[in-house]
């Protein structure tokens, strides 16, 4: 395993009401500090090459994870291994091995073009000229950095930025990748573009990869496996087909009743909503057949109306954070 | 050599980005010294009226001012990164610096450079200097002038350790910077005056607690050659790059205690 993560707690000490020197003073003789827990003691691991998503609700300690594991954060408590290192206590070694990806902030030079940038990171990796400029001349194949590599940072849209930032974070070819949230803000296109480079530079050259994000559509688009956190809590891990499969086979039917009905009830289907004479059922088409479950409900009630509705990824991870979880189990 | 090449490659970027706004940033530098020197203009105009004060002539205490303008000059050059240390945590630029395979500390420093205190600092500093040296008859020997270079290197990293002890609350996440330019600037008013006008505590507190002392009056007996340094040990006069030495590396100590207490901050959107 590249990446093995056991029992993983992190938690913040915030200090209330200590703002000024004298607090200060008096917090580091005697520490009043009030935890705030991110990380709940999680567990999982990651196998070379493969790809991972990281979803979950703001607040849910994706940033965190991704801080604890690129080395920036000292876990509280737990164990962290990542390509036989300890991330944080072999900080300097560790972290040439490693690409980041803050997407909230950029790493590039604010007043100048993202070319001076990538200087510097060729100065700091110490990367040699040949692979430097191979390196350079795939992102700008693959990412167009070539349109836009000459002007100043802040000038460029969000999505070059996001771009660029990718490939600063790549330009020393390292072996594993974390990206927290890297298609924020974005607009669809530019999203798609930058799934595609992660999609592809995973799969061409088997960088092992991790990243954060709010978004179902990125990760159904990219990963196998997807890692669901909610409260610092890891509450589904399993690949992304299964979900998937449940997805496909999950059904809602909404169906407007001709006439007040005190009990309704219908085989293999769930009552799960409620508005007058308007009710929602959920069911599976593995479990029942849909013409069945039609002529079945004709047959006992009054019906004015009907739809039958599919599921999406989205409203199922709804339901894993809201607790109300189809049973799933860890696949890992 | 590693660290060179890549403190050579910061420097260039930073000069890079100040050139972009040259003349933005020569007007920042100007108005930089115009405030510095309304303050030693206020200061001659203040004793004008004496020929001299507790035996000291303007010129002598303007010679210990231009000690503290180039000292801030060359801790400037060398040090934004410290002095202007929460920015960059509450930034979140740190954490960048935290994923790169480079000294942590080095980055700091390298990483930001505010040329335009720099020079109007320094500019005003190599004035005050020049006039007053001639004014007051200094000879400059090769080893006066090197020893002059020396007590401001270590007049930099004295206020360099300053500027840094603040910053290690950054760690524990506790704002200290009103607190800080309090001291910090109060401390560097009083020392433009003579150690010898003040109450013992004062002086005390300018050797032992803050010891702005170092950075300019004692370093400047070498060459006033002053009746009242009897009053103190002869020593403290060649003292400034020890104490230098010394607090930067208990300070250095104490943050590389408050990095492992580091807990990054918040995301700044949510
Ligand atoms: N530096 C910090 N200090 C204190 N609390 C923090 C800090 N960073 C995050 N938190 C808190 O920890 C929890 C998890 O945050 P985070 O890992 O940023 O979540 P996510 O990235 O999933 O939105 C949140 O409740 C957040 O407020
Ligand atoms: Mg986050």
């Amino acid at each position: 395993m590249l990446i093995q993560v056991e029992q993983l707690v992190k938690d913040y000490q915030l200090n209330k009401n200590q703002k000024g020197f004298f607090h200060a003073i008096k917090n580091l003789l005697m520490p009043e500090y009030q935890k705030k827990r991110a990380v709940n003691g999680i567990s999982f691991s990651i196998s070379e090459g493969e790809m991972v998503g990281f979803i979950g609700p703001n607040g849910a300690g994706k940033s965190t994870t991704v801080k604890i594991l690129s080395g920036v954060l000292k876990p509280t408590s737990g164990k962290v291994i990542v390509n036989g290192m300890d991330p944080f206590r072999n900080r300097k070694k560790y972290v040439s091995q490693i690409g980041v990806v803050f997407g909230q902030r950029t790493q590039l030079w604010w007043d100048l073009p993202a070319e001076d940038t990538f200087d510097l990171l060729k100065t700091i990796y110490k990367i040699p000229d040949a692979t430097f400029k191979k390196n350079m001349d795939m992102f700008s194949e693959m990412l167009d950095l070539h349109e836009f590599l000459h002007q100043p940072v802040r000038q460029l849209s969000l999505g070059q930025r996001m771009r660029a930032d990718i490939a600063a974070a790549m330009i020393h070819e390292p072996a594993i990748l974390f990206f927290d949230e890297p298609t924020i803000g974005l607009d669809i296109v530019a999203k798609e573009r930058i799934r595609e480079f992660i999609r592809s530079m995973n799969q061409e050259k088997g960088i092992t990869m991790l990243f954060t994000t709010h978004d179902m559509q990125d990760i159904e688009k990219t990963c196998e496996r997807m890692i669901v956190i909610d409260r610092g809590d890891i509450v589904c891990d399993s690949k992304v087909d299964e979900i998937r499969q449940f997805s496909d086979s999950e059904r809602k039917l909404t169906v407007k009743f001709g006439r007040q009905y005190d009990r309704i009830e219908l085989p293999g289907a769930q009552m799960i909503k409620e508005a007058g004479n308007t009710k929602t059922f959920q069911f599976r088409t593995n479990e029942v057949k849909i013409p069945e479950l039609i002529a079945e409900l004709m047959s006992r009630y009054e019906v004015l109306d009907l739809t039958v509705q599919e599921t999406d990824i989205e409203s199922i991870i709804k339901q894993i954070y809201e607790g109300g979880a189809p049973a799933y189990e860890s696949v890992s | 050599m590693y660290p060179l090449r890549l403190f050579l490659k910061y420097f260039q970027l930073t000069l890079k980005v100040t050139l972009q706004y040259k003349f933005d940033r020569v007007l920042i530098a100007a108005a930089v010294m115009i405030r510095e020197m309304a303050g030693v203009i206020i200061l001659i105009l203040m004793l004008n009226r004496f020929v001299m004060i507790k035996g000291w002539q303007i010129d002598e205490i303007l010679f210990l001012y231009s000690f503290l303008f180039l000292s801030y000059s060359l801790f400037v050059f060398f040090f934004t990164g410290i002095r202007d240390f929460e920015d960059l945590v509450y930034s979140g630029e740190f954490d960048r610096f935290l994923v790169r395979p480079v000294g942590i500390l080095f980055q700091v420093i390298a990483s930001k450079v505010d040329y335009t205190a720099a020079l109007g600092h320094g500019v005003l500093g190599i004035i005050l200097l020049q006039k007053t040296a001639s004014q007051l008859g200094i000879e400059w020997t090769a080893s006066g002038i090197l020893f002059y270079i020396l007590m401001l290197l270590g007049g930099a990293l004295i206020q360099a350790s300053i500027f840094m002890i603040a910053s290690t609350f950054c760690f524990w996440t506790v704002r200290t910077t009103n607190l800080r330019n309090m001291l910090f600037f109060n401390s560097r008013k009083i020392a433009a005056y003579p150690l010898s006008f003040y109450p013992g505590l004062i002086q005390k507190f300018l050797i032992y607690v803050i010891p702005f002392g170092f950075v300019n009056y004692f370093p400047a007996q070498y060459f006033l050659k002053k009746p009242e340094m009897n009053e103190f040990w002869s020593g403290f006069m060649f003292l400034n790059p020890v104490v230098a030495a010394v607090l930067f590396a208990l300070v250095c100590l104490v943050w590389n205690y408050g990095l492992k207490h580091y807990s990054s901050t918040g995301n700044a959107l949510y």
